[in-house]
């Protein structure tokens, strides 16, 4: 057990390194002048001497490895340097657009999770039937709507055609609300991007728990269930599903991890004030510092999903414990 | 402010609150429907009251409030709140730390004022100098302050004042302001109100480039500032202007109050929120549904008809002082040839354009530069379309086509050039289709290639720095309002000697139009400059260092029921402290 947790943490640690080298070059690999990269487009009516301070100031005049050592020292101090456009420092920037995001994410992975879960069971279960099919063909019909497109017509319908729900933002500009009312107006906001994230990631869940059941319904212990007189109930909940769920948790731990990546589409349409905005408006204003404590950010979190999924894995199912 | 911590907990309790909705429900009832239905259901009321307790302005209590204020002021409509809505976060816009020229420029400026502002025809007009008084030699500036003009935290605004903002941008070099006030090589105070600026060479664009650009600090708070561009100032940021800055929550909103004691007078609008949106599709369909007021950025050509024939809405319109232009690299042949390039003028329909990319929202280019609603443009320039005269001027100077491909040759060499144009912009992509298919008709083939952004400028204008050469043949290119509203910005665009010619990216040369664009550069007298200018703008079209294909409007979009003050400044557009102010108080 000791050493195949070493080795694991190894082999992660590993792969941070790597996306922290890469995280560090891509900029440095890109086209254009570093300098735009850093002073934006007003870099061109910028004075040869003004241009000289600036690459001193950012260190591009040190030998790369020296960068790339300074490049360390700032993240282990968790020192993201500050915007370019903004001047903020970017970890606070991160910080507070950290909660809009899970609050999304979170409240539509929680929705989709359930609902693809008993969705797909439900479709395994009655497999071929009338019922199974109309679910299929919903889901993939919800699968192939764009997210953007999706958003854009709850919002001409809720928020312009009807006007019961705010079109964006996360709550009410300056509202001066406090406590319940400013839930209930957070709530408000939340709807119409939740249930659209929620509509286009169900499918996924779905997808992948029907056939996991469908797999687990073919083994010889649900014929040997059957045989003893279990009930069809029982036989569903806690021999079928109980078994199919692992992988189905598996897809649920690694979206947990991009769920802090936000939503760049859905937290655009609904102008929601969130990572992936955030994001977002770093790559349209070229604001590379910030997309690359953004990216840095996303590459901690997919990883660290991927290992509580190996960890919760074997809690789920016993065979995968002998493995090591 | 919110704190994050207020937000973690917040997050929290509806964590839990979805989670037991969602524990609660049937298998087979989809829990998202069920809670999106009953959260929209049990909140219509509290929306309701909050708009009220806001004292936001639903357009049915408008009138009212409108009455009642009018009362009050005893001219003029004022308005108790107004929702504004921009794109894009700009920060905690101090002069350090605004993120756009537009709007962050002019948000800020809603705080702070200027020694000169400009009107609505884009002219500078004294504003906190009461009086601008120019040595014979253009050196020399002296400016009488307004008296009685006090900052946001009641303290004397002086000369003092002054001097230490010129003396501050200098010493903490970055951006605009420091850039524009790089000309400055002394400033004195003398008394509490009077100021000498001395520069170190003639500057005839000083009042608009500068004096109507530069925000004036508050000494008694930015002396203690290092480090101004990531300094975090407690409370407000203090300015002499119209709104100080009460609340900003990042991605989210400003809110700015009006200032009672504003030295032109109070503001029209007491509360202006301005919501942030991720694009200008969320914007519009905010001001389709009422949820601001008046979007602060510039709507597309395709939206001015659609949402101008929507309820209350109306459309400002006027110049912005930006540009399309074409662009090649006249040092090289065939481009170095007068006959191209006045052929090249000559192929393009500019009304076309207008009529076919911008639906008529842009105004024609002129050959000669110079936009034709600026007071310096020359009428005599003459800007024509005529593809025959073109092909005639191609044919007697040798470039024609021996193969019969359509296509002719220079140098044996057939005239196919890839037109460079970045991706990011769907209406100067559409242009350069035009352009390109205008191109063919004279036998000039042009391959539009749309490029990343960053390429694009590589190619154009490497390095920022006309000293590193150029990397294009033909290019979509444009300039926008500080260099195109600014003549004298024209020795920068066409002199061959690199220290001038700063920005000529099309590597022109021309003895004579170097002579005018030097003598502009210096020249003080207002009758000669306009004369000069006039005579720059005959040899442009002559000449054409590039070909100016039109200027884009500004368009914006306001709800008239809510507030109808709006003033459209040339070249800014409505996103300026004029269109909140009384129509008296405005220069």
């Amino acid at each position: 057990m000791g050493r195949f947790d070493t080795r694991r943490i190894g082999q992660y640690g590993l792969v941070l390194v790597i996306a922290v080298t890469l995280n560090f070059l891509l900029p440095r690999l890109m086209p254009g002048n570093p300098l735009a990269l850093i002073a934006g487009v007003d870099v061109g009516l910028l004075t040869p001497d003004q241009r000289a301070e600036l690459v001193t100031e950012f260190g591009l005049d040190t030998p790369v490895w020296q960068q790339y050592v300074r490049y360390w020292q700032d993240l282990l101090t968790l020192d993201l340097g500050y915007s370019y456009r903004s001047g903020q420092a970017i970890l606070g920037m991160l910080l507070e657009r950290l909660p809009w995001t899970l609050l999304l994410t979170g409240s539509a992975l929680l929705i989709s999770g359930v609902i693809g879960i008993v969705a797909g069971a439900i479709s395994a279960w009655r497999r071929g039937g009338a019922l199974d099919l109309t679910l299929l063909t919903s889901m993939i019909g919800l699968e192939s709507m764009p997210a953007f497109w999706l958003g854009m017509l709850l919002i001409s319908g809720f928020a312009v055609s009807l006007g019961v729900l705010p079109s964006f933002g996360a709550e009410t500009a300056v509202s001066g609300l406090e406590g319940w009312d400013r839930l209930v107006d957070i709530a408000e906001h939340a709807v119409l991007p939740v249930l659209t994230l929620s509509i286009v990631s169900t499918p996924g869940v779905y997808m992948t728990m029907r056939y996991s059941m469908l797999e687990v319904l073919g083994e010889d212990f649900i014929r040997t269930g059957r045989a003893k007189g279990a009930t069809e109930r029982r036989l569903l909940f806690r021999h079928v599903a109980r078994n199919a769920l692992a992988p189905v948790l598996t897809v649920l731990a690694l979206r947990l991890g991009y769920a802090f990546g936000g939503t760049v589409v859905i937290e655009t349409v609904f102008s929601y004030p969130g990572l992936g905005r955030l994001v977002f408006e770093a790559v349209g204003g070229r604001d590379y510092p910030v997309m690359q404590a953004a990216f840095l950010v996303f590459t901690f979190a997919v990883l660290a999903a991927n290992l509580l999924a190996e960890l919760v894995y074997p809690l789920l199912d016993p065979r995968t414990r002998a493995s090591a | 402010m919110t704190t994050v911590n207020n937000r973690w907990a917040a997050l929290l309790l509806l964590l839990v609150l979805v989670l037991a909705a969602c524990s609660s429900t049937d298998d087979t009832a989809d829990p998202a429907d069920d809670g999106g239905g009953e959260d929209a259901a049990a909140s219509d009321e509290p929306d309701e009251d909050t708009d009220d307790t806001d004292t936001d302005d639903p357009d049915a209590d408008d009138t009212d409030a409108d009455d009642t204020d009018a009362e009050d002021t005893g001219d003029g409509a004022t308005v108790a709140s107004m929702r504004a809505a921009i794109t894009g976060d700009e920060g905690t816009l101090t002069p350090y730390t605004y993120v756009t020229g537009f709007p962050g420029w002019n948000l800020l400026m809603l705080q702070y004022d200027s020694l000169m502002q400009i009107d609505v025809d884009g002219v500078p007009q004294p504003w906190l100098a009461e009086t601008v008084d120019v040595s014979d030699d253009g050196l020399t500036y002296d400016l009488t302050l307004v008296e009685g003009v006090t900052w946001h935290d009641g303290e004397p605004f002086t000369a003092d004042d002054v001097v230490f903002t010129v003396d501050y941008f200098l010493a903490n070099a970055a951006g605009r302001f420091s850039r524009n006030l790089g000309a400055v090589t002394e400033a004195t105070a003398d008394g509490d109100l009077g100021v000498t600026l001395t520069l170190e060479a003639p500057s005839p664009s000083f009042p608009l480039s500068t004096l109507s650009d530069v925000p004036i600090l508050p000494e008694h708070v930015w002396s203690t500032v290092e480090d101004p561009e990531t300094h975090q100032f407690e409370g407000p940021n203090i300015g002499t202007g119209p709104y100080t800055l009460e609340e900003y929550q990042a991605d989210t909103s400003y809110r700015l109050v009006a200032n009672p004691d504003y030295f032109r007078g109070a503001p029209t609008v007491e509360e202006l929120v301005i919501v942030q949106f991720a694009d200008d599709a969320g914007a519009l369909a905010a001001i389709r549904s009422g949820e601001v007021d008046v979007v602060f950025d510039q709507i597309a050509p395709e939206q001015v008809d659609l949402l101008g024939q929507q309820g209350t809405i109306e459309i400002a319109q006027g110049p912005e002082y930006s540009s399309q232009l074409l662009y090649f690299d006249a040092s090289k042949a065939p481009f170095d040839d007068i006959a191209v390039r006045q052929a090249m003028s000559l192929a393009v329909d500019r009304q076309d354009l207008v009529d076919t990319v911008f639906l008529g929202a842009a105004t024609v280019g002129s050959a000669g530069w110079i936009h034709p609603d600026q007071p310096t443009f020359n009428g005599a320039v003459e800007t024509t379309t005529d593809v025959e005269q073109a092909n005639t001027l191609l044919e007697d100077a040798g470039y024609t086509d021996s193969d019969g491909d359509g296509i002719r040759e220079a140098d044996g060499e057939p005239m196919s050039y890839e037109l460079l144009t970045p991706s990011g912009d769907s209406l100067r992509l559409r242009t350069a289709e035009l352009v390109a298919a205008m191109l063919a008709d004279i036998g000039i083939q042009a391959n539009v290639s749309s490029v990343e952004q960053a390429t694009w400028e590589e190619a154009v204008w490497p390095g920022f720095d006309v000293a590193n050469g150029r990397n294009y043949d033909l290019a979509m290119w444009g300039w926008s309002a500080p260099i195109q509203a600014d003549a004298s910005r024209v020795a920068s665009l066409v002199h061959s000697e690199i220290e001038i010619g700063s920005l000529n990216l099309t590597a022109f040369a021309d003895p004579e139009m170097d002579e005018v664009a030097q003598a502009l550069t210096v020249e003080g007298d207002d009758a000669t400059r306009t004369e000069l200018i006039g005579e720059l703008q005959s040899l442009f079209a002559e000449r054409l260092p590039f070909v100016t294909l039109l200027y884009p409007d500004g368009a914006y979009a306001y709800d008239a029921a809510v507030y109808d003050g709006w003033a459209f400044v040339n070249g800014q557009g409505i996103v300026s402290k004029l269109s909140l102010l009384e129509p008296a108080a405005r220069p």
